[in-house]
């Protein structure tokens, strides 16, 4: 056992360290290539052109108002829902679950394209809707804007900000603010005074892991910020590698270089903030339940908006999607609209070749890539949780750096490897892609399941005859399939619908669900990316229930 | 079965700092009785334990249970812990939350590959024994601190081991139900033929649980005896403090013999009639133990271990009164019945009983 150990965990250093490190050095030589076939011949060039663009300085303050807003519009958001859920007797409190939970499983894309496919400027059914009713000439909503991409990005990312704020909204000590009623301060003095000064790294917190997710999204930047000519860093590297003129991989890594050192900052920044709220959270009462605030009259009005966001955040996108797909061209619903529908775009879909390899490619990828990259984090979350020599937390330190890449320039990094090698435009390449930078997502569950087994339990076996792996076998995997479960799901949702990496490492032959999603966008085909939508909803939702249900046999006690 | 434990020395590093848990320690764990470890935390006695059980791996030494040796650098000899074929209930019980009664209980013949039926009557046979008739189906998560306790035992009996550990099993049961527990664990194990070794760092279970007490401090093992012998007769400021509530007081000897050693102290002269290897004038301290003080009601002279002092403190703690009074400069603690007419602030006169009254050497 103590032998296994010590060979273990240089192993894993050595395979995590390469996930992790290689894209970044790749990047990093790559910034100073001449090109893709030029690699390793030194030059600064790139950096020149990039920096010296006359574009760079508007994109990096697009980028700047989309992060910052996004966060804004999210974080206020899920302040609101928390206080709601934490502190009043608003009715119906699994809502406030589901919007936690749920908006997770409507891929990014997916929610953008159905905003899309309301609001844009020439055929979005709300203008086509306002010019019928009111007659306004043009359009009178357009989300192709800074605005609609904040708007749509603020509520993708309202369910981390709640995930971190709620959380710490009811950790609060409501006697703080009591103690400054009864020193006679009014409720918004104390709101303004006490209630969020005391909340405040967790707002930072929340506020700072919008920002990282916004500067990594490509969802909404793709798909509502380049018809509308707006770029920021993210789509400005997809623009200068994928599209119009020649694509040149030496820029692109030069622009991801400060994408990559924002994302590294604010993560330290968040972690650092998180620090910070647990040493709040500890000077609380203990065992104390917050008073429930009666909302009276207000809490069904209320309760109104919260729906509406609930409706808003799931219904709606899967709703306006599936309209879209059995209907012939955008309109308003109406009768004439329900007579002309039919399954044409579905039928389109499945007798499209690319179509049905993407789906193909991005089931292997999610059952297969979830699969390899739980098998991985178990071993790392082993390490990291009960070998615990200084190597293990090195191991521990490497395994989150992930966590803040972004995708498409961790994809740029890959790229720039996978080249040299025959993995070049396989699956594999995109297998290893995605398990290096979801990697934390697989971890985190198990570490926390591993956490919870008290030595004592395995220690216990060992006593009672059990050998090292009988102990492993009846006593360590039981234990964790909860975790294992979880984390699989994770992953294999998210491998479902991963865009931003595959973007970049997609070539023909191994198209995946959301980059076939996005060329249905480009070309406007509607209908068919919505039949397409739809079934890639119809996998996750899938993967998710067998999953569970396996899980759910698995730990019952009483066989 | 009789352990031997042989020069045992284990160290731990910490942050770049040693601490040794164990050193240098020889003890003999009799055959069939009850065994106790006791002493603070951090003093050794669960790195002990484990060394025995084959958690831990001490740095050199030798282990043997009955006739084979488990452990020795010497020999170049580790027993994994399966394979040494002990019981042992841990201070969390490690009831496998996944698992109900029948499972938890059935495990160590599972190891084993008993066939099934054996397995059954033997889990209801041990189940019967702690008391849980008819609890196979139930999920261990869903048994109270006693239950779960119970079926930590029966986990720990079913294989019939020559040798059981209890590692604090009492710890986290609130106060009565410790009691009650204890008693029946005493009960329990005298009706095993079964060598029992008991870690705690509450005198009050060692004292009323054991046959023998093995004091740890600081890795060693600095006295061995009956409860009584401990609680009594220790010559160690250190057992005699850690064993139950006691007065120290400095003194020198004045004189020895009749079986009595007089005592000159800062209250006055101490007669002791415990033996004690002491000449004249050696520096020793006079220790006595709170309900050995008895409060003598009425105008009582100076006298022989008579002092007198006044009542600082006085609490009334249900079954007794607890309070200290202070003699010259010297405050002591006693412990008197609740119904003495006793207030605070009083002048009263005090007895020593010469026979409680032991010297412990400087």
């Amino acid at each position: 056992m103590q032998k296994t150990r010590k060979g273990l965990t240089p192993g894993l250093i050595a395979i995590v360290g390469f996930l992790t490190v290689c894209p970044v050095v790749m990047l990093i030589l790559g910034s100073f290539s001449e090109g893709l076939n030029a690699f390793g011949t030194f030059t600064l060039s790139k950096y020149v052109k990039a920096y010296t663009d006359p574009a760079f300085a508007e994109i990096l303050v697009n980028t700047a108002v989309f992060t910052i807003g996004s966060a804004i519009v999210s974080t206020v958001l899920a302040l609101f829902l928390a206080y709601l859920n934490t502190r009043t007797n608003i009715p119906f409190k699994f809502m406030f679950r589901i919007i936690s939970l749920i908006p997770m499983m409507v891929p990014h894309i997916l929610f953008a394209v159905s905003w899309v496919l309301l609001l844009n400027p020439s055929n979005g059914m709300i203008n086509l809707f306002l010019r019928q009713v009111f007659g306004w000439e043009g359009a009178a909503l357009n989300i192709y804007t800074l605005q609609g991409m904040i708007l749509v990005e603020g509520l993708l990312d309202l369910p981390i900000a709640y995930l971190v704020i709620a959380p710490a909204m009811s950790a609060f000590d409501v006697s703080l603010e009591e103690s400054s009623k009864v020193c006679g301060a009014s409720n918004l003095r104390t709101l303004v005074r006490i209630t969020l000064p005391v909340l405040r790294p967790a707002i930072l917190a929340a506020a700072t892991l919008v920002i990282v997710r916004s500067l990594a999204s490509f969802a909404v930047p793709s798909v509502i910020g380049m018809p509308g000519r707006i770029y920021v860093l993210a789509t400005h590297i997809y623009r200068v590698v994928a599209t119009g003129y020649v694509t040149d991989y030496g820029m692109a890594a030069a622009v991801g270089m400060s994408a990559l050192a924002a994302s590294i900052t604010l993560i330290f920044l968040y972690r650092h903030l998180t620090r910070e709220g647990e040493k709040y959270v500890t000077v609380s009462s203990r065992g104390y339940r917050p008073s429930v605030i009666d909302l009276k009259g207000a809490r069904y009005p209320l309760f109104g908006i919260v729906a509406l966001l609930s409706f808003v955040l799931i219904v709606l996108p899967v709703l306006v999607l599936f309209y879209t797909s059995v209907v012939p061209y955008s309109m308003v619903p109406s009768a004439k609209a329900f007579a002309m529908m039919s399954w044409k775009h579905w039928i389109a879909v499945l007798k499209d070749p690319v179509s049905l390899l993407s789906l193909k490619n991005s089931l292997y990828l999610g059952v297969g890539g979830a699969t390899l990259g739980m098998i991985l984090s178990f071993f790392v979350a082993y390490v990291i949780v009960k070998v615990r020599t200084k190597a293990a937390g090195f191991l521990e330190s490497l395994s989150f750096l992930s966590f803040s890449f972004p995708g498409i320039v961790v994809g740029i990094g890959f790229m720039w490897f996978f080249v040299q090698t025959p993995l070049y435009a396989t699956i594999w390449a995109l297998l290893i892609g995605y398990i290096a930078t979801y990697l934390p997502y697989g971890i985190r569950p198990l570490t926390s399941a591993f956490v919870q087994i008290h030595s004592n339990l395995e220690e216990s076996s060992r006593v009672c005859g059990g050998g090292p792996f009988y102990t492993m076998r009846r006593i360590v995997i039981p234990l964790l399939i909860p975790g294992i479960v979880s984390g699989w799901i994770l992953m294999a949702t998210m491998f479902v619908r991963e865009l931003s990496l595959s973007v970049v490492l997609s070539r023909p032959g191994t198209e995946v669900l959301a980059v076939q999603i996005l060329r249905f966008a480009e070309d406007g085909l509607w209908g068919r990316l919505s039949a397409l939508g739809i079934l890639m909803i119809f996998i996750s939702t899938t993967l998710v229930i067998i999953a569970s249900r396996i899980g759910a046999k698995l730990t019952k006690v009483d066989k | 079965m009789e352990i031997s434990i042989k020069g045992l020395n284990k160290n731990y590093y910490s942050e770049g700092k040693t601490i040794v848990a164990l050193d240098q320690v020889d003890l003999t764990i009799p055959a069939n009785r009850i065994f106790t470890l006791l002493g603070p935390s951090g003093c050794g006695k669960t790195t002990l334990l484990r060394c025995i059980v084959g958690l831990e791996m001490p740095d050199s030494g030798e282990i043997a249970i009955g006739d084979e040796v488990v452990f020795s650098t010497e020999k170049g000899i580790y027993v994994p812990p399966d394979r040494r074929g002990l019981g042992m209930v841990f201070q969390t019980y490690a009831i496998w939350p996944h698992m109900n009664v029948f499972d938890n209980v059935a495990y160590p013949l599972q190891t084993r590959n008993e066939p099934r039926e054996e397995i059954v009557r033997k889990v209801a046979k041990t189940l019967h024994f702690v008391q849980l008739d008819g609890f196979e189906k139930r999920p261990a998560t869903k048994l109270s601190g006693g239950q779960q306790q119970r079926v930590a035992l029966a986990r720990a009996l079913i294989a019939e081991p020559k040798v059981i550990l209890f590692d604090e099993p009492l710890s986290n049961l609130d106060a009565k139900l410790r009691e009650e527990t204890r008693k029946e664990l005493r009960a329990f194990l005298t009706e095993l033929k079964i060598t029992a070794v008991y870690v705690t760092h509450d005198r009050i279970e060692a004292l009323s649980l054991s046959d023998t007490v093995a004091v740890m401090k600081s890795g060693r093992i600095i006295e061995l005896g009956t409860p009584r012998g401990i609680y009594f007769d220790s010559d160690r400021r250190f057992v005699a403090d850690f064993i139950g509530r006691a007065n120290f007081i400095e003194g020198k000897v004045a004189s020895v013999g009749n079986g009595e050693t007089t005592v000159d102290s800062a209250i006055g002269a101490i007669a002791c009639e415990k033996k004690i290897n002491a000449s004249p004038g050696a520096a020793v301290t006079v220790c006595i133990r709170p309900e050995f003080i008895r409060v003598l009601k009425g105008d009582h002279k100076v006298g022989r271990n008579i002092f007198r002092g006044r009542v600082e403190s006085l609490v009334f703690v249900g079954d007794a009164y607890e309070g200290e009074i202070r003699v010259g400069e010297t405050l002591l603690i006693f412990r008197i019945e609740p119904t003495t007419a006793v207030r605070e602030g009083e002048e009263i006169a005090l007895h020593f009983d010469p026979r409680h009254c032991s010297i412990l050497l400087n």
